[in-house]
């Protein structure tokens, strides 16, 4: 929660030698954000951020509360708060004449009205006006500037209603039926969802979206000469949710649906009658109308000494808790080293267990001044089979051979989200709508924005898709995609095939047709048979696309490579130019090659050139240099196989 | 010719001076041939003829061991001046061509260079975060993207319809729901992996970095749908605050720089009790304050001490132990210690060349 607090506003509760600086610095680090200080025309404003569970806080007096303890702590000891003056000539009373309430309590704990008549409707003074506007509140006459200045002050909302148009002078708060319907005072009708918390009068008419917004048909105006002051707390569920479903986020709804201290009603209706007097010199009835059947009763919470200094790391002394707790509104009885503390009503809703407590000493002792160190003890063990480093690997490999890593979007449209894709309920928009189940589609457009690029470029991304189970959660499939332009082909398989290599896996390619690649241009990529990924021309701008398994990567590569003694003798290598028929596809006639003598110990395609293909042969014993004659014997085996195989014919 | 100039077996006899007349013949003989040479071919001979391994200042050399052992090392300074002399001369005689007559080489050339690439900012921050926490025993770890509400609120002390929901501008996912675990969201928060790990590793000690993608709704200058964060969780027996400070300042120490200080705020999550914000010492002003920071300092984000209801949740004792947790944003934290300013933070995220190759 935001709040703008003027300087002269605070300190009209707040009693401290601190100048505003010093404030803002001091109740920083303790208590409330003080995010800045504003020089305006009406002086100083702090910029203050409250966290939601200390809605306690989220008013002038609020801040004031809570500065007046770290400031004491802080290097000004004679810091007060100075407390509300409150008049008590009034009567709280279950019943009055001027009104019939049927109040239903588990929606309203604290229901106060009290009448006030020929009020004069006019401006406000401008003392009010201006400290409205200070806070960026604008004025718009001397009853709702009431209503506005009190809740900005104490952090009770206050609602009026021009009693007169309250039919029968008798309201019904109850919750509200589905599909009825109210118009707020800012002439939007709202068609309730049922359970929410309304207002009826005598004749059956809706008057008030209550915590949120009053109703128009009740609503004070220039004409108005009666008012009711209504004053309540509600129900903090039942309010959020009209408010999220009608977005309708009133500042009242925000404090209520945090749940609203009972206590504070009384000093609200109190003060908020005293300015009637002064502003609009309404007559006030002498019983204002009370309906609180379960007044607070004390909390308490227990703790011990030891508990305290374990959460803290300090050896923190029973006095300074003490006195800490004391400045923020708590009583503590010490009995031995265990504590009981009473929890003022203003605290009720965010003190409960003991860590409550430890944060509210620790906070005003000062994070700043606790000690620091790191944890000593066990170190634990690592997490098995993650594949973390791997893809460290993947990535710094193919940084070396030139890829530019991305990062896209896991949300896409339903066009790019493969069939059967998880949908987004509440999406940003089309584009955003799905979770993707492939990389293609990202990578592909990854690849067109950077149309006008006229180099060969390689993009890679390492990422998730999401793969749809029922009645579960979808598999998140961790998936390597790269895409190369303005690159031959052989140049990318290379770049992929060399990944594999360094990754220690032993792959093998195998033609095999699919969806947006030419036809006869797309392999598998296999590992002991098991498809692991694909690589492929697309139909697609002349892309080369490649996506391999993570997962599949990190079980199938081998963790070590065995060693291999260095040859004691020399390899015989040769170099054959062979031409084939058209369509033949030379990774399967080199991978025959290798598989044809076991004395073959390498075959590399080493040149192109029209239908003729260069190959590079390492022959290799073992045991001895291998003759030419046994050489002769190999090669003849391997032409006579390439032959009759591929129909692979010595160039002559 | 030139070598029958001094036959073999008669040098010196003996004597110094005469060793000294004969280097100064050879040398002098050797200039006078480099003085009258008509290309660079022709002083190639010459060097060789008198420098070479078996040119004549080589020849006197080997036939030192002839000169008595006190006049030896003279002799060797006045053979080296002699060779230091001629090398200095066939250089200064080569510089005299023409550039033609030179063999034309350029050093400066530009090399060709292989094609570079590049690791995304965001990788490189991982990298760099993961390291400095694995560096003091924390095990790294990745849960869900796609998330059941109950690890990403419920079970963190966040009921449904409570308002501290607010902040996660959550998407929802349209599936059937989960009747232990209720909606299927994206998470919002690598928090969702707090009662995760708990489950996973049952007893402590934990020490948890979880690094995920993240996902809120909301798109703008300042924000991406699609972000990471990184969550650290410490679960052992008599963790404390101090323990929090430490870890913080260690982070800060070894990721920003040995300068740089951390401190916490009072703040409020539902999922712990107390809870902080934690600020670093800005690297423009050293902390002194200026127009980028409040006051000298600069926000990194939340921390806290886990609620006991989260530890309940995740199946650990109370009583017996205690944690802390941090969960900040990965692109944030990473452009805080580069100073990197990017305009549009969607930009990390565009897949233009131009702004990659940047990184």
């Amino acid at each position: 929660m935001d709040l703008l607090i003027p300087d002269i506003w605070l300190r009209e509760f707040l009693i401290t030698k601190a100048g505003s600086k010093e404030i803002a610095k001091y109740v920083s680090l303790c208590g409330p954000s003080f995010e800045r200080i504003n020089k305006t025309k009406y002086g100083t404003v702090y910029s203050v951020e409250v966290t939601t569970n200390r809605v306690d806080s989220a008013s002038v007096y609020g801040v004031a509360r809570e500065a007046s303890a770290i400031l004491h702590k802080s290097g000004f000891p004679h810091t007060k708060l100075k407390p509300f003056h409150v008049d008590s000539n009034y009567s709280f009373v279950k019943n009055v004449s001027y009104l019939t309430a049927v109040v239903s309590h588990d929606l309203c704990p604290r229901f106060t009205a009290v009448l006030i008549k020929e009020v004069q409707i006019k401006e406000s003074p401008d003392w009010v006006k201006e400290r409205l506007e200070s806070v960026g509140v604008r004025p718009i006459n001397n009853v709702v500037d009431i209503s506005n200045y009190i809740m900005h002050e104490i952090g009770q909302p206050v609602h009026t209603f021009d009693y007169d148009k309250i039919k029968g002078s008798k309201m019904i708060l109850r919750s509200s039926r589905k599909g009825e319907s109210i118009t707020t005072l800012d002439g939007e009708t709202h068609s309730l969802p049922g359970g929410d918390i309304v207002i009826e009068d005598g004749k059956g008419r809706l008057i008030d979206l209550a915590g949120i917004m009053g109703g128009e048909n009740s609503a004070v105006d220039k004409n108005t000469k009666n008012v009711l002051l209504f004053v309540q707390t509600y129900n903090p569920t039942r309010i959020r949710k009209t408010s999220m479903f009608l977005a309708h986020r009133t500042e009242a709804a925000t404090l209520f649906e945090k749940g609203l201290d009972t206590e504070l009603v009384k000093p609200a209706i109190l003060n908020a009658v005293k300015m009637f007097i002064s502003t609009t010199k309404g007559k006030v009835e002498k019983n204002i109308l009370d309906l609180y059947p379960k007044a607070y009763k004390i909390k308490t919470a227990k703790f011990q000494l030891d508990f305290i200094r374990q959460r803290l790391g300090v050896d923190i002394a029973k006095k300074e808790i003490s006195e800490t707790l004391k400045s923020l509104g708590f009583e503590v009885m010490w009995k031995g080293n265990t504590a009981e503390v009473y929890i003022p009503s203003f605290r009720s809703t965010d003190v409960c267990i003991p860590e409550d407590i430890v944060e509210e000493v620790a906070r005003i002792h000062g994070y700043h001044n606790l000690p620091s160190s790191l944890m000593e003890g066990n170190i634990p063990d690592l997490l098995t089979g993650s594949s973390f480093d791997l893809e460290n690997n993947i990535k710094n490999i193919l940084k070396g051979y030139g890829g530019v890593e991305i990062y896209t979007l896991s949300l896409v449209s339903k066009n790019q989200a493969g069939a059967g894709a998880l949908k987004v309920k509440n999406p940003l928009g089309n584009e955003s709508e799905y979770l993707r189940t492939s990389m293609f589609e990202s990578l592909v457009f990854a690849a067109e924005s950077n149309a006008g690029e006229k180099d060969p470029y390689h993009l890679f991304e390492v990422a998730n898709v999401y793969i749809p189970r029922k009645n579960d959660l979808p598999e998140e499939k961790l998936i390597l995609a790269g895409i190369f332009s303005n690159t031959e082909y052989q140049t990318a398989k290379g770049i992929v095939e060399t990944l594999l290599e360094e990754l220690n896996i032993n792959a093998v390619f195998t033609p095999e047709d699919s969806r947006y690649f030419l036809p006869s241009n797309r392999v598998l990529i296999k590992v002991e048979n098991k498809s692991i990924g694909q690589l492929g021309n697309l139909e697609k701008n002349d892309y080369i696309y490649y996506e391999l398994n993570v997962e599949e990567i990190r079980k199938s590569g081998r963790k070590s490579t065995p060693f291999k003694p260095i040859p004691k003798y020399p390899p015989q290598i040769e170099d054959i130019t062979l031409t084939f028929p058209p369509k033949t596809k030379i990774g399967e006639v080199v991978q025959s090659m290798k598989l044809c003598n076991k004395l073959v110990s390498n075959v590399e395609l080493n040149d192109i050139y029209k239908d003729s293909y260069t190959f590079r042969i390492w022959y290799q014993h073992p045991d001895k240099t291998l003759t030419d004659k046994e050489v002769e014997g190999i090669r003849n085996k391997i032409l006579k196989e390439i032959k009759n195989k591929f129909g692979g014919i010595i160039k002559s | 010719m030139l070598l029958d100039y001094l036959p073999k077996g008669r040098f010196f006899n003996g004597k110094i001076t005469n060793m000294r007349e004969e280097i100064n013949n050879i040398k002098n003989g050797a200039i006078a041939q480099i003085m009258s040479a008509k290309d660079v071919s022709e002083l190639d001979n010459i060097k060789t003829a008198y420098l070479g391994r078996k040119g004549k200042l080589n020849l006197i050399i080997k036939n030192l061991k002839e000169v008595p052992f006190e006049e030896r090392k003279q002799a060797g300074i006045l053979i080296n001046e002699a060779k230091n002399t001629l090398i200095e001369q066939i250089i200064n005689k080569k510089n005299t061509f023409k550039e033609s007559a030179r063999k034309w080489y350029d050093p400066t050339i530009p090399g060709i260079k292989p094609q570079k690439g590049n690791l995304h900012l965001v990788s490189l921050a991982i990298n760099e975060i993961s390291k400095t926490f694995e560096n003091i025993g924390f095990t790294r770890v990745r849960y869900p993207e796609v998330e059941w509400d109950w690890f990403t609120f419920e079970s963190l002390n966040m009921p449904k319809d409570h308002p501290a929901r607010d902040e996660w501008e959550t998407f929802f996912i349209d599936a059937p729901l989960n009747k232990k675990y209720g909606q299927m969201v994206l998470t919002p928060h690598t928090s969702s992996g707090q009662v995760r790990e708990m489950t996973r590793v049952k007893t402590p000690p934990i020490r948890m970095i979880n690094i995920a993608k993240c996902y809120r709704r909301q798109s703008d200058v300042s924000h991406v749908p699609m972000f990471h964060q990184f969550e650290g969780m410490v679960i052992d027996k008599g963790i404390s605050i101090v323990h929090l400070k430490g870890t913080l300042d260690y982070f800060a120490r070894n990721f920003f720089g040995s300068e740089r200080k951390t401190r916490l705020r009072p703040s409020h999550f539902q999922f712990t009790e107390p809870s902080f914000e934690i600020d670093i010492s800005c690297n423009v002003c050293k902390g002194t304050g200026c127009r980028l920071c409040k006051e000298g300092w600069l926000e990194l984000g939340g921390a806290g001490m886990i609620h006991p209801t989260v530890l309940v949740n995740g199946g650990i004792d109370p009583n017996n132990y205690t944690g802390f947790a941090f969960g900040w944003g990965v692109e944030r934290t990473y452009m805080m210690k580069s100073g990197l300013k990017i305009p549009d933070i969607r930009l990390i995220y565009s897949s233009d060349l131009r702004i990659l190759r940047q990184f």
